[in-house]
């Protein structure tokens, strides 16, 4: 069933302006600014795309407040994802509409600094060193939608991450003029984002030992541009390496305290079981848990997608795209016989630890059916299971794809 | 001081671009409406659930979860939501929306 599903999906991407079209599938509700739909290769997978503001026509998850996935085909065309086909996640229907950077303000207090201040973003333009750094940030969720058993949530695909090359100021330059106090403990970030009723507002933590290492970034720039409304303008947190939930978009409100926060998004939000592979036996329940933390590795296929077909006999040149929380990837096996037996990818150019990094390998398929899957290793010997691990969030899915193919 | 109003029209959604003579200033959005409505229904929740639960978020937190999804766990979601989010749900109202959830978008949907 997902293979035709699949190529139709190919079919409506590659349409361009010619495929726009109002969608016209039963129970929804008529938008004739649906661009196309799409079957994601789940169990009620159908969705549509929509051009949202500054973001070409991305996979509706929702409309309102809007959460946006990237189209598969982008992977392909590029190790940088660009700004328009980022994907989108809000939690909250209050999102800004307007903002004027200049005047945007980030608050700095706390009860464990002992200099509050006010700062707007020309003053972290102007007034501090910028840095750059090329990252993947990746949703918790990403791949939801793939659990089996299912879970309840964000039923995504595989298109909630992005890499792009953030420009910014360091976090920890920016603490280091509030004079931290020895009792501080955790830093917690918030955004202009609110609930509809004032209740759930989005914050997030994390230990100030992370807060303070360097990488941590307050971000303005996003491949060389103003960073998306939907993507966190005008300053977003990046926090390399860690799943999307701590980069807290239109930051606007930072506060160094001397406990453990507890908001609703850090707990029972966004929590993983407590054990080395964050993974319990499905429909169990955890026996501790603790905030979902750093990228597991993972590794995708590119040029193929699952269920194509192509030439029997003649050479196959296949990409596609690792990446890691930081370490870096050391290497990315492939194997054209479902898993029986593995080969060396070629591996490109390392971009920055926590990017994206292409991998290619070549095969000539004979007649039939192939499945191919790729497994990546980053630099501490961390890989990805043959096995799909469960847990009851959906959060953290890095199993070995398989991608299936038919030479004719 | 001179601003420059940059709108991009290629896309039905005016995305705004108010630049000054240095930098980046003020950036507005419209957003567009919901691609998604909660699926008519004849039980009581219905009118409920448009009442209360679209107020906040679009029909599609419903519309996709798997067809798996038990009715305890839309019991636990509309509870979440007032507890959580202050949604101005009346108590005596949970049972009906839950009830028609369960039945529209989960595991008691008819075969």
């Amino acid at each position: 069933m997902d293979r035709p599903i699949q190529l139709r999906r190919r079919r409506l991407l590659a349409g361009g302006a010619g495929a726009l079209a109002a969608s016209s599938l039963g129970g929804w509700g008529a938008n004739a600014l649906a661009a196309s739909s799409i079957e994601l290769p789940m169990v009620n997978g159908k969705r549509v795309l929509v051009a949202y503001p500054e973001k070409r026509p991305l996979i509706v998850l929702t409309s309102r407040p809007p959460q946006l996935e990237t189209p598969w085909t982008v992977f392909n065309d590029g190790l940088i994802t660009p700004n328009d086909a980022f994907f989108v996640r809000y939690h909250n229907a209050g999102i800004p509409t307007s903002v004027d950077a200049d005047k945007h303000v980030i608050k700095i207090g706390g009860n464990a600094v002992g200099k509050p201040f006010e700062l707007t973003v020309a003053e972290l333009r102007s007034q501090f060193k910028p840095v750059e750094l090329i990252a993947v940030n990746q949703c918790s969720g990403n791949s939801r939608g793939h659990f089996a058993p299912r879970v309840t949530g964000g039923q995504l695909s595989n298109g909630a991450m992005g890499n792009a090359r953030w420009v910014g100021v360091p976090l920890k330059d920016v603490l280091a003029r509030a004079e931290l106090k020895n009792t501080a403990r955790q830093v917690t970030f918030n955004g202009l984002d609110t609930g509809v009723f004032g209740g759930g507002d989005f914050v997030k933590a994390l230990e100030v030992n992370h807060a303070l290492a360097g990488e941590v970034m307050i971000a303005y720039q996003m491949n060389g541009a103003d960073i998306p409304m939907l993507n966190g303008y005008p300053v977003k947190l990046v926090v390399p390496g860690y799943y999307g939930t701590y980069w807290v978009k239109h930051l606007s409100e930072i506060q160094v305290i001397d406990n453990e926060f507890d908001g609703f998004w850090m707990k029972p939000a966004y929590r993983v079981p407590d054990n080395d592979c964050a993974c319990i036996e499905p429909g169990t329940a955890p026996a501790a848990t603790r905030p979902i933390g750093r990228f597991t590795v993972r590794s995708f296929i590119t040029s193929v997608v699952d269920g194509a077909h192509v030439r029997a006999g003649q050479s196959l040149a296949v990409r596609g795209i690792a990446f890691d929380s930081g370490q870096g990837i050391r290497e990315v096996a492939y194997s054209t016989d479902g898993g029986q037996s593995w080969r060396g990818a070629k591996l490109g150019a390392e971009l920055s630890r926590y990017s994206f990094r292409e991998f290619t390998f070549g095969f000539t398929p004979g007649k039939g059916h192939h499945d191919l899957r790729v497994r990546a290793w980053n630099r501490s010997g961390e890989s990805q299971p043959m096995e799909a691990l469960w847990q009851p969030a959906g959060y953290m899915r890095n199993v070995v794809e398989s991608v299936k193919v038919t030479a004719v | 001081m001179s601003i420059k109003k940059v709108c991009a029209t290629a896309l039905v959604f005016s995305s705004c671009l108010l630049a000054g003579p240095v930098g980046a200033a003020a950036k507005s959005i419209s957003l567009p409406p919901d691609s998604a409505q909660l699926k008519p229904s004849s039980l009581e929740g219905y009118a409920k659930a448009q009442a209360n639960c679209v107020a906040c978020h679009s029909a599609e937190y419903m519309l996709f979860q798997p067809p798996t999804a038990p009715r305890p766990y839309w019991d636990a979601m509309v509870k979440r939501m007032k507890a959580v989010f202050k949604a101005p749900i009346d108590d005596a109202d949970m049972p009906a929306i839950v009830d028609y959830l369960a039945k529209t978008y989960g595991n008691e949907q008819p075969k």
